[in-house]
C-alpha cells in the first residue's frame, strides 16, 4: 500500500486488536453447588453486593450461565482463578 | 430431636453442636471421598480449563494453575481431617475460625466429586426417592447431608459478613 512521503503508517495487527477485545468471565451451572454458596462466592470474588451476586447466581441457575464480569485479559484470568479455587465452573471468552 | 448448630465459640473458634451420627458417618467418609479427586471425571470438574476454545491457553493454565489449586484442595481436606479428630462423644466439634474456608472447600469438593463420579443430575438432586443401599443412592444421600452442614457454614459466614 502506498503512503504519502513522511507519513509512517502503522498497521493494526491481529495481536493488537486481540489485546483490545474485552474478555468475559462466564460461570456455568452445575447440579451440585448450593445456591447460597455460589452467591457467597460472587460476593467474595467480585465484591458484589448481595442483590447483584444473587442475580448472577439465579441467572446461572435458570439460564445455565451468567456473564459475571467483563474487562482486561489479565484481570479475567485472575477472576477465573479465584472462581476455580471456589470450585465453580468458570471460564473466560473473548467478547463478541 | 437434636438440632445441629454452627455458632461462634469465643472470638476465634467455631462450634458445631448436635452432630447426628448419620452426619458424623458422612464426615468420617470425607477423606475417602476426597482421595478420589484425581479420578478423570473429578479432576476435569475440579481443575477446569481457562477457556472453552483455546487449547494453548488451556495447556498453559493446566500447567501453571492446576497444581496450585490441587495443592490448596488437598490442604483444606487435611485440615478438616485433623479437626474431625476432635469430635466429642456427644456430637460436638470446635475448630479455629481460620479453618472455616477449609471446611467449606472440603465439603463442597466432596459433594462435587460424588456428583461427577456418579453422574448426578439436577433430577437426581431433586428427587427424594433414592436407595441408599445402592452406590449412587448413597452418593446422593451424602451430597445432601454434607450440603446441610455446608449450608449452615455459608449461613454463618453470610451472617458474619452482614
Amino acid at each position: 500500500m502506498a503512503t504519502a512521503p513522511g507519513i509512517i503508517q502503522i498497521e493494526e495487527t491481529e495481536a493488537d486488536s486481540a489485546l483490545d477485545v474485552p474478555w468475559n468471565v462466564i460461570v456455568r451451572n452445575d447440579p451440585i453447588n448450593l445456591m447460597t454458596y455460589v452467591t457467597m462466592v460472587f460476593m467474595r470474588v467480585f465484591g458484589y453486593p448481595h442483590d447483584r451476586a444473587q442475580r448472577h447466581m439465579l441467572e446461572v441457575h435458570h439460564k445455565g450461565r451468567s456473564l459475571v464480569w467483563s474487562g482486561g485479559r489479565e484481570q479475567a484470568e485472575h477472576y477465573v482463578h479465584q472462581l476455580h479455587s471456589y470450585q465453580l465452573m468458570a471460564h473466560m471468552e473473548k467478547s463478541s | 430431636m437434636i438440632q445441629m448448630r454452627v455458632e461462634a465459640d469465643g472470638p476465634k473458634h467455631i462450634r458445631i453442636s448436635g452432630i447426628h451420627p448419620v452426619m458424623l458417618d458422612c464426615l468420617h467418609a470425607l477423606p475417602e471421598i476426597l482421595e478420589q479427586r484425581d479420578s478423570p471425571a473429578a479432576r476435569k470438574r475440579l481443575l477446569p480449563d481457562l477457556t472453552t476454545t483455546d487449547a494453548n491457553l488451556n495447556a498453559e493454565w493446566q500447567l501453571a494453575v492446576a497444581p496450585e489449586l490441587r495443592h490448596a484442595f488437598v490442604a483444606a481436606g487435611d485440615t478438616v481431617a485433623r479437626d474431625l479428630t476432635g469430635v466429642t462423644a456427644d456430637g460436638q466439634l470446635i475448630f479455629v475460625a481460620e479453618h472455616l474456608n477449609a471446611w467449606m472447600s472440603a465439603l463442597n469438593e466432596a459433594r462435587l466429586i460424588l456428583g461427577e463420579i456418579f453422574h448426578i443430575t439436577d433430577a437426581d438432586m431433586e428427587t427424594a426417592d433414592f436407595d441408599v443401599k445402592t452406590a449412587k443412592g448413597l452418593a446422593i444421600f451424602r451430597i445432601h447431608v454434607l450440603g446441610w452442614l455446608l449450608q449452615l457454614l455459608v449461613d454463618r459466614e453470610a451472617g458474619h459478613a452482614g
